[in-house]
């Protein structure tokens, strides 16, 4: 993982490939951010496995598992809110407009979506115009709406 | 006797078995994500092939992390030892672990014991 533009905490913008292995590294990197935004250790740990699964996401369908393509891993704190992006150049596929299915939990496929929805307060996919996919994610320092979020598709 | 390290999953069971109860105590060690999920699937795997337990008990004191896709290796686990009439027990159970697992609504469909002996004593 290098530094796409070198920034001092709690900011960070690194570009990885999609290889799995970078995604441990990624997600601690952003817990660091969080923590010095001043989200509490739950929060912190919510944004933590929030980053991973949207990172498994990007590997898994975006990409359909291709292990050199680019990632852009972007956090930073914003009115008491930490703001993370997440840019692939993969198939464009907007996982908030899949249809949904009923939750099994002996079908776990889709649970990384609901840790989003669940966990952040704000989720939203932005299609780009080359094709790719910028996720944006907010999670305030206090969280007003437990359980509850906002998730908006621009298309 | 330890099953091996593979891939940074370091199953170390000293794979208590007992026979005559075909249970097995398994401890797994270490952060699970995408990356090494496939180690963890390949170990329990091989772990019910090898002792065909009625009983598996996964010690995961040493695991502070694991997202979805160590999930969705559970639950294969879990699938494949029901077929046989096997439960799976999960001890020891960390914050975040423990978090996840009530999000996927799974601390109900696996046991979970706080620990190892409380996991050997369930009916």
């Amino acid at each position: 993982m290098q530094p796409a533009h070198p920034t001092s905490p709690p900011h960070v913008d690194v570009k990885i490939t999609s290889d799995p292995a970078n995604i441990a590294e990624v997600r601690r990197t952003v817990e660091q951010v969080a923590t010095s935004c001043g989200l509490s250790e739950q929060a912190v740990a919510e944004v933590g496995l929030c980053v991973n699964e949207a990172l498994a996401n990007v590997i898994r369908h975006a990409y359909e598992g291709a292990k050199d393509k680019p990632i852009v891993v972007r956090a930073h704190c914003q009115d008491r809110t930490l703001v993370v992006t997440i840019r692939d150049w993969g198939n464009g596929v907007n996982p908030a407009t899949l249809p949904p299915k009923p939750f099994d939990p002996l079908e776990p496929g889709g649970l990384g979506l609901i840790c989003l929805r669940r966990m952040m307060n704000e989720v939203t996919y932005v299609p780009q115009g080359d094709g790719g996919m910028l996720l944006v994610m907010k999670k305030a320092k206090q969280h007003p709406d437990a359980g509850r979020n906002s998730e908006r598709v621009h298309e | 006797m330890s099953e091996g390290n593979h891939g940074g999953i370091d199953l170390v069971p000293t794979t208590r078995v007992d026979p005559a109860t075909k249970s097995v105590v398994a401890s797994i060690r270490g952060e699970i994500d995408l990356h090494n999920s496939p180690d963890l699937r390949g170990v329990l795997l091989e772990l019910l092939a090898k002792h065909e337990p009625k009983r598996l008990v996964l010690n995961l004191s040493q695991v502070p992390y694991m997202d979805s896709s160590a999930i969705a290796v559970l639950v294969e686990a879990l699938q494949k030892i029901r077929k046989s009439g096997g439960r799976i027990f999960l001890t020891d159970l960390q914050p975040r672990v423990k978090g996840l697992l009530e999000i996927a609504r799974l601390d109900s469909i696996f046991v979970v014991a706080k620990d190892e002996a409380e996991a050997m004593a369930k009916q």
